[in-house]
């Protein structure tokens, strides 16, 4: 137990360089883009962040499917670890982009496709933390919120689909264009880079989150212990 | 640096909610670790 | 008992005890009039506005019909934990699902029925010309908002706060089906109405893929 506890220790910390040095990267690596100057330089984390929200939440896809074929608790663990760390990243992609947006689109929000989509996750995510709460009972929990969650996973492309469908039937509102495409091979680099960096950042928090999952099993197990010790007679239905 | 501003307050606003999210799940797990430090004691002592 | 047969067992015990009862019927019925005349106060529409806002108004309306309704189909067997008996019979779980989906569907469908016109002479929009493809479209969105709603009724039956619970896990699923449903009655209503077929797609497309995935899950919804 020590030893792996030394291994995260160690991974958080080489996390922690990983994402110090993308961050001076950012600034002083990467040459400014032709279009937009610097302010593109948010895309570095805005991109990778959104892709951490979305691995998390195709590994909480699994984590349901898990629990439903297996009915170990442990895939619930992971399903809601995951779930939750991709929600912060969702919210966090949101609100760079929108800081992005506002310089380069004029405006905070637009309707467009993936913004769209990403704010649905986000209250998809948000729907199925909420059932997690009202249901008490571990079991059912995590059955109830394991075909929640493939429910919810399912709806997404839909709503991706829709959403462009949509679009492209209404005026746009964006001012600016989309991020240049053919990129200079030192922002490949940091991005690379970045992406790297995010992508530990996120392995390390589901494990912070999966860890309080488990202890709260460990809590529960111990709790009732406790109880049936307390009241030995009664839990049997046997008076004395 | 034009549009300093805006990058870096998009940096920050990113660290900004990490840190916080991190904070709401490291006080759950102290909570819970308290938690379970007590009903060990308790085991033990009963 | 083979799957058509047992689901046509639950399917008709469904409209027996609604016949009997009559709850859902005079709830909705009401709450259609209520919405139907609440809408003209906050819009005052002239019919050209109202072409343009009615898709809009119907699918909300049926949306937050449907989560009343929906809310029944299943806390309606705990008060003599009648599902307990369902459980016990030897039937497929999803005939239990697909009955009482059907008889959502059936329910929704007749709520539409009086909806419609009532809307129509309202808001002064003629939905005669296109009806039939009117009604396709309507079948579709139904479908899906009746296949997602028994699966999150049976879900959230033994929840707390069920009745908040509901409607925020299943408006966020519908998006798709309202963002559809809109377009595709929207363009039914304008002056040369036409059937927008990637909008019927995307709406059998989503009952397609949920009917399956309450297929294969519906081992473990219907379970304690």
């Amino acid at each position: 137990m020590k030893g792996k506890e030394g291994t995260w220790r160690l991974a958080w910390l080489a996390t922690a360089i990983v994402l110090g040095l993308a961050g001076y990267a950012i600034f002083f690596v990467a040459p400014p883009e032709l279009r937009q100057g610097n302010v593109y330089r948010i895309f570095f984390f805005h991109v990778a962040i959104a892709w951490g929200a979305f691995l998390a939440f195709f590994i909480s896809f699994f984590g349901c499917i898990g629990y439903l074929a297996s009915r170990q608790q442990e895939w619930d663990w992971l399903a809601v670890s995951t779930a939750e760390v991709g929600l912060a990243f969702t919210t966090i992609t949101l609100i760079i982009g929108s800081i992005w947006g506002k310089e380069i689109w004029g405006v905070w929000w637009t309707w467009d496709p993936r913004l769209t989509t990403a704010f649905f996750l986000e209250l998809l995510y948000i729907s199925y933390l909420m059932l997690r709460v009202m249901i008490v009972e571990p079991d059912r929990r995590a059955m109830v919120s394991g075909v929640f969650g493939i429910f919810a996973f399912l709806d997404v492309p839909l709503c991706y689909f829709s959403i462009v469908w949509w679009r492209t039937l209404h005026p746009q509102p964006i001012i600016g264009g989309a991020p240049g495409t053919g990129l200079d091979p030192r922002m490949w680099y940091v991005f690379l880079f970045v992406l790297v960096g995010i992508t530990a950042l996120m392995v390390v928090m589901i494990r912070e989150r999966y860890r309080l999952e488990a202890l709260r099993r460990q809590v529960g197990v111990l709790a009732a212990e406790l109880e049936e010790r307390a009241a030995p007679d009664e839990s049997k239905g046997v008076t004395a | 640096m034009t549009g300093f501003w805006y990058i870096l307050s998009a940096y920050l606003a990113a660290w900004a909610i990490f840190f916080f999210y991190s904070a709401t799940v490291g006080r759950r797990l102290t909570r819970l670790e308290a938690e379970f430090r007590r009903l060990k004691e308790r085991a033990a002592r009963d | 008992m083979n799957l058509p047969r047992s689901a046509g067992a639950v399917l008709a015990k469904e409209l027996r005890i609604e016949l009997r009862t009559r709850d859902l019927t005079h709830t909705v019925l009401f709450f259609v009039l209520m919405v139907a005349g609440l809408f003209s106060f906050a819009f005052s529409p002239t019919a050209d506005e109202s072409r343009r806002i009615l898709p809009g108004l119907i699918w909300m309306a049926f949306f937050f019909a449907g989560t009343l309704m929906l809310q029944l189909c299943f806390v309606r067997e705990q008060a003599n934990d009648t599902l307990a008996a369902l459980r016990l019979a030897p039937i497929d779980p999803f005939a239990i699902l697909l009955g009482k989906l059907l008889a959502n569907f059936l329910f929704l469908a007749a709520a539409e029925i009086v909806f419609v016109p009532v809307f129509s002479v309202f808001y002064n929009v003629s939905v005669l010309p296109v009806l039939g493809r009117l009604i396709l479209v309507l079948f579709l969105g139904t479908f899906g908002l009746a296949v997602v709603g028994t699966v999150f009724s049976a879900m959230t039956a033994q929840a707390r706060m069920r009745e908040l619970l509901l409607p925020m896990l299943l408006l966020p699923v519908l998006a798709p089906v309202l963002i559809a449903g809109v377009e595709a009655t929207g363009e039914l209503l304008v002056p040369h109405p036409s059937l927008a077929r990637e909008w019927v797609s995307m709406l059998a497309g989503f009952d397609v893929i949920f009917l399956t995935a309450t297929w294969l899950l519906s081992g473990f919804l219907v379970e304690e």
